[in-house]
């Protein structure tokens, strides 16, 4: 009985995700970092969670996003917090910068790993610390990379050649929002997983700056749209 | 298909195969849920109450396993009886949120429980929490889960709308889970509803007969 495969049929085993967070994309510009994620928490193909704010700030010059398990994201932002107050009993003054988060959540994300028992996420550490400008990507393996811009989901395969095109790290704020808003119009056109409300967050050296929701235009009143009607390829 | 027979490899284990539904309105918030627990096509048990109390102003509405629902909510039951003697004053909605979060994250890959807390605290009024498989918690002005749920996410997101009454509240709930048990085998038998304020709790018991959609 105990090794009936259809009795142990009702034990679900989540090593995939449940609740799923979109696509994050994040650029780093001349002065800060911004980083821009959907509002929507998908329940496998079903859009159920249509306004949730991911943009979670761990202290204050370091912001964290991810996409993947949205309950593992929420465990990670716990995580990260008792970082930032467990640095307090060492009392001198040291708060741990926005890359002390890329690397924790880096060892956390690998001995995860090692246990076969993944945090399911794609993860994003955005910071700006004694005049430098910090951006981490951590993957579900725990790999661990900076860049200047970063990308996770589908956002990987189609905004990359938008970023190169439109952006450079030198860029104004504006410009770089400018061009998270443009990627998330093309994500929400070719993306099942997609939602055309986004929120955008930007650090700075004077802090983390969390902006409200937005809803990105899209265009779709193309007249070869329009005039795409199947009776007209049929009857002329 | 022998359903009493606990060895049998064909056992389905008893679920709330159901419709539950929460929605805040303007001065507190509506709990309904069906009747029916089902263990595969039997029903098991054709009134049941799905509405648990957790504490004076705090329920939760559950779906999935039955077992595993009863039980933890049994946990955070006892958990939030105990906080809420030290406390000496009402518990916080999400904290009861959170007890069942705890247990729903942690367990995950054992557990197939999905939770709706729903209630009224004194610091931030009416609140609803769902709680989906996996142990995410998101705050929300209405929640709708159970099987049931899938047949009425077009009736309620065009229906809902925000700072209701309690009467516009209490026939949008009634109805949608009156659309759900009429398409959802799983959901069925008569409607519980709760009106959950600051001043009082009010339960209502909508007969068969009296059921909108049939």
């Amino acid at each position: 009985m105990i090794f009936n495969p259809e009795f142990s049929a009702q034990q679900q085993h989540t090593t995939s995700p449940i609740v799923t967070g979109g696509s994050v994309i994040a650029l780093a510009y001349k002065g800060g970092v911004v980083v821009g994620v959907d509002t929507l928490c998908s329940y496998g193909s079903m859009a159920d969670f249509k306004n949730v704010e991911k943009i979670a700030q761990v202290s204050k010059n370091t912001i964290y996003v991810s996409s993947g398990e949205f309950s593992d994201f929420q465990q990670v932002v716990r995580e990260l917090a008792k970082i930032d107050r467990s640095a307090l009993q060492y009392d001198d003054g040291v708060h741990p910068s926005p890359r002390d988060y890329g690397n924790y959540l880096a060892r956390l994300s690998y001995k995860r790993r090692c246990k076969i028992n993944p945090l399911y996420l794609q993860n994003v550490i955005a910071g700006f610390h004694n005049g430098e400008r910090y951006l981490g990507l951590v993957d579900i393996y725990g790999t661990y990379l900076e860049s200047n811009f970063v990308t996770t989901g589908f956002a990987s395969y189609f905004c990359k050649a938008i970023i190169s095109n439109y952006w450079n790290d030198n860029c104004t704020l504006d410009q770089a929002k400018q061009v998270i808003r443009e990627c998330f119009k093309v994500l929400f056109c070719r993306d099942c997983r997609a939602h055309d409300v986004i929120q955008l967050a930007y650090v700075d050296e004077q802090g983390a700056h969390l902006e409200q929701p937005e809803r990105v235009e899209t265009k779709w009143d193309f007249s070869g749209f329009k005039n795409r009607a199947n009776e007209k390829l049929h009857t002329q | 298909m022998n359903y009493t027979d606990i060895l049998s490899s064909k056992f389905e284990p008893e679920t709330t195969g159901t419709t539950i539904m929460a929605v805040i309105y303007d001065g507190g918030l509506i709990i309904g849920a069906d009747s029916r627990t089902s263990s595969g096509q039997f029903v098991a048990d054709r009134c049941a109450d799905k509405i648990d109390y957790i504490h004076d102003r705090i329920f939760c509405l559950r779906s999935g396993s039955a077992a595993d629902t009863q039980i933890i909510a049994k946990h955070v039951r006892y958990y939030i009886d105990a906080h809420a003697q030290e406390l000496g004053r009402l518990p916080a909605v999400a904290t009861a949120a959170n007890l069942f979060r705890n247990f729903l994250y942690e367990y995950k890959d054992s557990l197939s429980a999905a939770i709706i807390v729903a209630g009224w605290d004194p610091y931030k009024g009416p609140q609803i929490f769902t709680l989906p498989l996996g142990g995410s918690v998101i705050e929300q002005k209405w929640s709708i889960g159970g099987s049931g749920s899938t047949f009425i996410w077009g009736f309620c997101d065009s229906n809902y709308k925000e700072n209701m009454t309690l009467q516009q509240a209490k026939a949008f709930v009634l109805h949608a889970v009156a659309h759900a048990m009429f398409r959802d085998g799983s959901s069925g038998g008569i409607i519980r509803l709760l009106n959950v304020t600051k001043d009082k709790i009010e339960r209502e018991f909508i007969d068969y007969k009296d059921v909108p959609v049939k």
